[in-house]
């Protein structure tokens, strides 16, 4: 990666320093210990079943449909949410998971044979897949961390797995193995650090995202599906 | 016990009836209560405004006056409120801090001084109304006294008692903000005294004489039925 | 459109909300709805006192050290191939952009809910030189077409206007044939919208919280219009108030939960994005090229000052959601974007008394704010410093005010005083009361019985009430 430019930075941090009334920083500084911290006492000991209906309540208040099912019966429940979406066409990330979790028959065969197109990210074709995600019916991705508390799955973008996705299409699926569940966004925050402390770079694009797209700007009425998608399906795989 | 009472500039002044009715409640629970006879006014009118080497004068004058006193007690939420603010206002003063704060930890509004301190929650006192009560916002928000006046007009016996609506909204007294402010002050003062009416009350509660006197004003102005009372004056009825 | 909005005098401001009787019906129920919503998220997490320690001792804590912070956040921008821009006034700012903009040759630019590109007047700048600039919040982009009618609410701009005006304003402005149930509105907003953001060269954005040991951006929106911004056009430009910065992603996580909460009651808004760089090699959507443009254009001087507290502000609006003052007059008659009490504590901190001197006394002290803060700035308190600030140092408060306040200090800080003036004032009085009120006072007492009565001075004082019966008592 070549490295951004910029620019005015020791005018302008100088002239903050001497606004702060001392002279620039120039020595490491280490976060205080935080006298508190009550993030960590949200669910504190919930077990993976526990989480899972904290999860399903909180669907409800998102407007977002949650079905829990097992592995076997996945491409069964997928293909239903699909075609109760209306089928026609789907959009999916590039994404081993995908065949792991046995769905590469139902992309391949299943959906095509009910006329409903199927498209897989593909890097090789750059920005088509963006014109496609924008005129797909539904956007279906796996679930990279899932979020109890907020009802949120949280989806770290690159490479095979475009932002657009999640984002272009009328509705939107998400797949959410068990084993995904936190507590909460403390529990991705602090994975996230320490990969960035050792070293590893986190994702161009990471989304958390909790339910359909809404806004209340109108007489703060809350409206369900503004600029993304309109409906959202969480499905639950007890993969564990 | 021995207890000071602070009555107050607007009581001392315009409600010396609110400031009777503490003195007799006060000692119908047994309290022997002194009046220090140099209090003025506890400062918050011109540091308020922004006054502050002139509210500073009139703070220290009243350290002095309660210096010698046990428990200071006040029949103003606000007025409680501001003599816990004194170590703010002379945080880092060698001399007036460590004296700001022995008045600060001595001082409690009536209502809580009678649930706290003297640990009583039923005062003995009767009056068949039907009433509701303005949580005024320094006694609440600042001073933290948020149950101790329910606690107590809930066992006023023939009380009955319907809570005010948005009770968390201001009345739009906030000193002299009711005079510079006065067409904002017009409209919330209004819109306190709809909630008001709508409970059906005949008797508006407060613990605060600045908020009393200006929803009573308005009250008055605009000729609504109902009768505003100071919570001394309620607790001290024996109909 | 800058930070200042219109250029009427304080009062005449406040009298047309104080008219505007669908604009105060419209901001009471929205007021009671975001205070539950913030009071039910609060109660269900049980320690939300802690919480807000929390958020407070996290903002102090970075701001006490920005320019350590900002320099880890630049850099780390930089690593990862983002450009950065520090700007130390509105003007460098836009000169910055405006050049992106040119060298990309782009016409098209979306944006998405930003407080500080307001704040430089971004979108003249850009206008200036051809551009097409649109807003993509829904309620910023109702108040675009209705001819850049100006925010009143820091998190829901359009919230002073109700659905039938905005019917016709897309109605005669785009030609809407539909009704003006939300739903149409916004799926009408949507279909507009789709089209410029594919059209969309640039996307602009704002910042909810940069991350300094990552070089992450954070946005946080309920509509998704940050994440179209962003995923759409090849250049992505984040403008961001060099005091919107966090440590790590672990502090980032707790003042986001606070924001949404305290903001709108959610748990988390329907998207959180966070953003590091342009796209990564092999990424298909997102930016090519990633600018970063930090500005201070009057915070440093808040800097180092006993205001400093009003840098540690998320942008909420909880403040706003229950200010009795803000119910009543609503967000235009504070003549600034930033209204409500952060906005009185702000705008004359960025602005300057000439223009927001009547800001700090447009509020009761009732502490609602302080109270609603999620990260405990003590609002109330700092416009008190603002009165103290205008009274000794700026010579602006009125002679009468400042005239009674050394009577005040007479009066009070001796007793000699305070008791020859109490025992005049019934006497004094007595000529302007009637049936034990007063009616119609003299001087500064008119304002107070323009509207409600005065209560007629006891004829008796409670002190000698007091000193009276202790003589009767000995007596006795």
């Amino acid at each position: 990666m070549i490295k951004g430019t910029v620019t005015n930075k020791d005018s302008f941090l100088n002239h903050v320093a001497k606004s702060l009334g001392r002279p620039r920083t120039s020595t490491r500084i280490e976060k205080p210990v935080w006298k508190y911290s009550p993030q960590q006492e949200v669910f504190k000991g919930y077990s993976q079943d526990e989480l899972v209906k904290v999860l399903k309540l909180q669907g409800e208040r998102i407007h977002t449909d949650v079905i829990e099912t097992l592995v076997k019966d996945l491409p069964r429940a997928l293909e239903n949410v699909v075609m109760g979406y209306g089928g026609d066409s789907v959009v999916t990330w590039a994404d081993p998971r995908f065949e792991e979790f046995g769905l590469t028959m139902l992309l391949n065969e299943g959906l095509p044979s009910k006329q409903v197109d199927v498209h897989v990210w593909d890097t090789e074709l750059g920005d088509k897949n963006t014109e496609i995600a924008e005129r797909a019916n539904v956007g279906i991705t796996f679930s990279d961390t899932t979020l109890a508390e907020s009802g949120t799955v949280v989806l770290f973008n690159g490479k095979g797995k475009g932002r657009a996705v999640s984002l272009l299409p009328a509705t939107y699926i998400a797949i959410i193995p068990k084993s995904t569940i936190v507590p909460r966004m403390t529990q991705v925050a602090e994975k996230v650090h320490r990969d960035n402390q050792n070293g590893e770079q986190v994702a161009s694009c990471v989304n958390f995202i909790s339910g359909p797209s809404n806004s209340a700007d109108i007489e703060m009425n809350l409206i369900v599906g503004v600029h993304g998608p309109i409906k959202a399906t969480y499905i639950i795989v007890n993969d564990k | 016990m021995k207890v000071s009472l602070f009555v107050t500039c607007l009581i001392d002044m315009f409600q010396s009836d609110v400031g009777r009715d503490t003195v007799e409640l006060l000692e119908h629970l047994g309290c022997e209560v002194d009046f220090p006879e140099g209090q003025t006014c506890c400062g918050q009118p011109a540091y308020n405004s922004g006054y502050l080497k002139e509210s500073m004068e009139s703070m220290k004058h009243m350290i002095n006056v309660f210096q010698d006193s046990e428990y200071v007690v006040t029949p103003s939420g606000s007025c409680g409120t501001m003599f816990h603010e004194y170590p703010n206002i002379f945080a880092g003063d060698a001399e007036w801090e460590p004296k700001a704060i022995e008045l600060a930890n001595k001082t409690y509004e009536l209502t809580q001084f009678i649930v706290e301190v003297l640990k009583v929650e039923d005062v003995g006192a009767s009056l068949p109304a039907r009433a509701t009560y303005h949580t005024s916002c320094h006694m609440t928000r600042l001073l933290g006294v948020k149950e101790a006046p329910l606690t107590l007009l809930k066992n006023v016996k023939g009380l009955e008692f319907t809570e005010l609506p948005d009770k968390h909204n201001c009345c739009g007294f906030g000193g002299t903000f009711s005079v510079k402010m006065s067409q904002i002050s017009e409209h919330m003062v209004d819109e306190k005294v709809r909630h008001v009416e709508s409970t059906k009350a005949d008797i508006l509660v407060g613990a605060d004489a600045g908020c009393l006197m200006n929803i009573g004003g308005r009250i008055s102005r605009t000729g609504k039925p109902i009768e505003v009372m100071h919570i001394a004056t309620v607790l001290n009825s024996r109909k | 459109m800058g930070m200042k909005i219109g250029t009427a005098a304080f009062k005449e401001r406040v009298d047309q909300g104080l008219s505007d009787s669908f604009m105060r019906g419209a901001v009471s129920a929205a007021q009671g709805r975001l205070r539950d919503g913030r009071l039910n998220a609060a109660e269900e997490l049980g320690n939300w006192e802690d919480w807000r320690s929390h958020g407070e001792e996290i903002r102090k804590h970075t701001l006490e050290h920005l320019d350590y912070y900002l320099e880890m956040l630049v850099d780390n921008v930089s690593k990862r191939g983002g450009h950065v821009f520090f700007a130390q006034t509105a003007e460098e700012a836009n000169e910055y952009i405006t050049n992106v903009v040119k060298k990309k040759g782009a016409k098209k630019i979306v944006k998405s809910k930003s407080m500080v590109t307001e704040e430089i007047s971004m979108n003249e700048a850009l206008e200036k030189i051809g551009c097409d600039v649109v807003e993509s919040d829904l309620g910023e982009w109702i108040l675009q077409v209705d001819d850049h009618d100006p925010p009143s609410h820091i998190v829901a701009p359009a919230l002073h206007k109700n659905k039938e005006q905005i019917r016709d304003v897309f109605r005669d402005k785009l030609g809407y044939k539909n009704s003006e149930k939300p739903e149409e509105l916004a799926l009408f907003a949507r279909e507009q919208l789709r089209e410029e953001f594919l059209a969309a060269e640039v996307g602009i954005t704002g910042c909810n919280f940069a991350i300094a040991d990552s070089g992450t951006v954070t946005l946080v929106t309920n509509e998704g219009n940050a994440r179209m911004a962003t995923t759409l056009p090849k250049t992505q430009i984040t403008v961001m108030g060099m005091e919107r910065i966090v440590p790590s992603w672990e502090e980032m996580e707790v003042l986001v939960s606070l924001l949404t909460r305290a903001a709108v009651g959610q748990k988390l808004t329907s998207y959180i994005t966070a953003l590091t760089g342009p796209k990564g090699e092999g990424d298909v959507d997102g930016p090519e090229e990633f600018h970063l443009v930090v500005v201070d254009n009057g915070r440093s001087k808040i800097l180092g000052t006993e205001f400093q507290e009003a840098l540690h502000c998320i942008r909420c609006a909880a403040c706003i959601n229950v200010c009795p003052v803000y119910r009543h007059v609503g967000g235009h008659s504070y003549g600034s974007i930033y209204p409500g009490p952060i906005g009185a504590v702000l705008s004359p901190l960025l602005g300057g008394y000439d223009d927001y001197k009547e800001l700090p006394y447009a509020s009761t002290l009732c502490a609602a704010c302080t109270e609603a803060c999620p990260v405990k700035i003590p609002l109330h308190e700092l416009l008190i410093k603002h009165r103290q600030k205008i009274v000794e140092k700026e010579g602006k408060a009125p002679v009468f005010e400042s005239l009674s306040m050394k009577a005040f200090r007479m009066g009070t800080a001796s007793p000699t005083m305070y008791n020859i003036g109490s025992k005049l004032a019934p006497k004094m009085m007595k000529p302007f009361v009637k049936e034990d009120k007063i009616a119609n006072g003299p001087g500064p007492l008119k304002n107070w019985t323009s509207i409600r009565d005065f209560p007629a001075p006891s004829n008796e004082r409670f002190r000698d009430w007091f000193k009276n019966r202790e003589k009767e008592e000995s007596k006795s």
